[in-house]
């Protein structure tokens, strides 16, 4: 059955999120991360800071460079998980089927929903009302037979406009396309590509699918592919709403100079822990694997994990792996530019083996951090910590977390904890 | 140095000290044996910095000295040579000579310095433990120890010898096995008690099975525990801090008393778990009138229910446990039947064998939340 994909682009999304606050911003060149001279990468940039040629993942102090009248603000990832789901939300009205493939952006299918809606550009339409009345917020919307070109096209149709391409007509649409249009191809395939001489998406779709994969492997096969309009490859091997339960969580920390302070150190691991355990709650998660990562300052990385015979979501318990980790692995006095926590291999609520010794602390602990995080759901992630990660609170950068919610698609309960009725 | 030895005497030694040699490559010496020889006596030693194990054999002692052998090797090679003398010979550059009938082979060891200095049983102190009884409690405690590495004083267990007595203790937080016996004699004033690692007991199990000896003599310094089997001497690293309380989680009102035969229930929870969550093990055992359910469910592969016939009165009532943790003491009981003592669904459970007049032993288990 031919299928309707809308792929909806939030624009400029954390820059619109900043004006919603501050209206002042409004058209002014914005760049979202961090201030003009701290280490990090811009997260977003506003479109009139875009035209200096500022764009996200670019240092901030190459931002700075380009464009030294904008206005640097800090991110506020709370303010754009809660907008993303609100995102969320207006959309579930529009398709039972929708992921989100990042913070700002979502996969919806539509196939089958024109009684309800009508045509796929009166849907669109309709979309785009909704959305700027419950949100404030503009999008972009891609629609097409294969969600690889449903993402193209919303990408072409910037800012707060619709594409729609006729099914049939994708090869015609892609074909004088640059490559780099293409969702996949990063400045390492780019280069690659242009030294076998392919500049336009037209010139890969004539590869020989199975011949490329001999040749250059599975990456090409799936780009020769996609080229040609199909879905293929990493995300788009699975259909909308399977396969979405989230695999892994993490946060991360880079400090903005490299620390060398033990207990600092560990405060930030009990901090990033608790981060990462409330979002293990949110989503009624219980973790398996336990991970530290570790960047020294001369950018060596490593990574250390644990698998616990009880799977958990407490803070402490979190925690004190980690700090374990830490301890036997970190080379006493080196120098630490990054921290990271990461729990992965979930269970929902496993059946609980109660402890024979202290008996009950569990169940205590488990109280006060369900309180904790009622806490912050009120009055903000800062509102109660962990003794230990007192010290360590920071702004979370924008970047360091990029997607609010691991996976493909948020949980109705991580959303729900997001903006309480 | 330069040796002869039977093949059926050195390939008994070196099987003994397998164990003990360590598997990693981190630090190379650690993966060869140390060879001693003097007064007609060979004396291999392995270690893995945390145990110890020094074994001897009579041989034939041409030339006095010593020299480091690469361990799995040297296993291997001496198993496929044919029975009869071997000799064993130390050349230049560490390299070690080993001849047997028309088998000639050259293999590199280390310096010898370079081997670790193993300790040495303490002159005083020595404690005689008959072998058996430390065979039975080492089995019927092991498998509660913990495998988290980090809940470090749980990854032993701890010996209480008292001048009546000895107790041996283990648990995982989650499960205790106790067991004492009682009416034997210790020289030990007032109470000693020991933390003995995993490790090392598994180790003692091993050497006790291969061991035609009555009694083992343990001792222990600041450092370091001692257990001499004949003439075989293992050391292990003491674990240190504290055990916890476990005689305040010890239940002492668990009046729900359920007589069952140890078969019966083994068999059944082994059906049921095959239906359990996977990794939970999670089963339910329901008390009725004069019957004992036992059942599970899982989304993933369907429910299982047995049921057991057995004096009951009371009320009914459900309690959950993980199936693993029954089966582990099941197996360990060796008894004809098991009692199951019961208070309620969020209490410890206690299990104790029938029957047995020679052991204390009892298993302590908390339920699961299902």
């Amino acid at each position: 059955m031919e299928r309707t994909y809308f792929h909806v682009d939030m624009d400029a999304f954390f820059v619109s999120v900043e004006e919603l606050y501050d209206p002042s911003l409004k058209g002014k060149p914005v760049v979202v991360g961090g201030k003009p001279n701290e280490r990090g990468v811009v997260a977003a940039a506003s479109y009139a800071a875009r035209k200096f040629g500022v764009h996200s993942a670019m240092p901030l102090r190459t931002a700075a460079k380009m464009c030294p009248q904008a206005v640097f603000v800090e991110g506020h990832p709370e303010r754009y998980r809660e907008y993303s789901g609100r995102v969320h939300t207006v959309l579930e009205k529009f398709s039972p089927l929708v992921e989100m493939a990042s913070i700002d952006e979502a996969y919806l299918d539509m196939t089958g929903t024109e009684r309800l809606h009508g045509p796929a550009l009166r849907a669109a339409h309709l979309l785009h009302e909704t959305m700027k009345r419950e949100t404030n917020l503009n999008c972009s919307i891609g629609i097409a037979g294969a969600r690889v070109v449903a993402k193209i096209c919303s990408d072409q149709a910037k800012p707060n406009g619709v594409l729609w391409i006729v099914p049939g007509a994708e090869a015609a649409f892609l074909a004088p396309l640059e490559i780099r249009r293409m969702p996949g191809v990063g400045k390492v395939t780019e280069q690659k590509l242009q030294e076998m001489g392919i500049r336009l998406v037209g010139e890969l779709a004539k590869w020989d699918v199975e011949k490329v994969r001999e040749e250059l492997g599975e990456w090409a096969a799936t780009l020769a592919e996609k080229a040609r309009g199909t879905d293929a490859g990493g995300w788009y091997d699975t259909a909308i709403g399977e396969n979405s339960d989230a695999k892994s969580i993490s946060h991360e920390h880079t400090f903005s100079r490299d620390e060398g302070d033990t207990q600092a150190l560990e405060s930030m691991l009990a901090r990033l822990s608790e981060m990462v355990c409330r979002r293990l709650r949110e989503q009624k998660l219980h973790a398996r694997k336990i991970e530290l990562k570790l960047r020294f300052a001369d950018f060596t990385t490593i990574t250390r994990g644990r698998t616990v015979e009880h799977p958990t979501q407490l803070d402490t318990e979190v925690f004190g792996i980690v700090r374990e980790l830490f301890r036997a692995n970190r080379k006493a006095g080196s120098m630490i530019r990054l921290l990271g926590v990461k729990v992965a291999s979930f269970e929902d609520a496993p059946a609980e083996q109660l402890a024979l010794l202290d008996a009950g602390r569990d169940d205590r602990m488990r109280t006060a951090l369900t309180t904790m995080d009622k806490l912050r759901d009120k009055f903000g992630e800062n509102a109660v910590s962990l003794a230990t990660g007192m010290k360590a609170r920071f702004r979370e950068k924008t970047h360091d977390n990029p997607a609010a919610l691991p996976g493909k698609k948020k949980s109705r309960e991580s959303r729900d904890s997001g903006h309480k009725k | 140095m330069e040796i002869t030895i039977s093949k059926f005497d050195l390939l008994k030694e070196l099987t003994a000290t397998q164990g003990v040699v360590e598997r990693k490559t981190t630090i190379p010496i650690l993966s060869n044996f140390l060879f001693e020889a003097a007064d007609g006596v060979l004396t291999i030693t392995a270690t893995d910095l945390d145990l110890s194990l020094r074994t001897s054999c009579d041989a034939i002692v041409k030339k006095d000295g010593s020299c480091t052998i690469p361990a799995r090797k040297l296993y291997d090679y001496v198993k496929l040579l044919g029975d009869g003398d071997i000799s064993i010979k130390l050349l230049e550059n560490h390299w070690v000579q080993i001849r047997a009938g028309r088998s000639n082979t050259k293999m590199v060891g280390m310096a010898r310095s370079n081997f670790p200095s193993v300790p040495t049983f303490p002159a005083t102190g020595a404690v005689k433990i008959p072998a058996a009884v430390l065979k039975m409690l080492i089995s019927k405690t092991i498998f509660a120890i913990s495998n988290e590495e980090s809940r470090y004083t749980l990854n032993g267990a701890l010996m209480v010898l008292k001048p009546e007595s000895i107790t041996m203790v283990a648990t995982d937080g989650h499960r205790l096995a106790h067991i004492v016996k009682e009416g034997a004699s210790f020289d030990v004033s007032g109470e000693m008690k020991t933390l003995v690692p995993k490790k090392a007991m598994a180790e003692l199990s091993s050497l006790l099975n291969n061991a035609d000896i009555e009694f083992v003599e343990f001792a222990k310094d600041e450092s370091t525990l001692f257990f001499r089997i004949g003439s075989r001497l293992l050391t292990s690293r003491q674990l240190t801090g504290q055990f916890p309380n476990y005689e305040a989680v010890l239940p002492k009102e668990n009046t729900r008393i359920v007589p069952v035969r140890c078969a019966d229930l083994q068999a059944a929870i082994q059906r049921v778990a095959q239906f359990a969550d996977e990794r939970s093990g999670a089963i339910r055992i329901r008390l009725e009138k004069n019957e004992m359910k036992i059942s599970s469910s899982s989304t993933e592969t369907g429910e299982s229910e047995d049921s057991i016939e057995t004096e009951n009165t009371g009320e009914p009532m459900t309690i959950g446990f993980n199936s693993a943790y029954l089966l582990d003491f099941l197996k360990a009981a060796e008894t004809e039947g098991v009692r199951l003592e019961f208070k309620d669904a969020q209490s410890a459970g206690q299990m104790r064998p029938e029957g047995d007049e020679e052991y204390k032993y009892r298993y302590v288990v908390m339920p699961m939340r299902i």
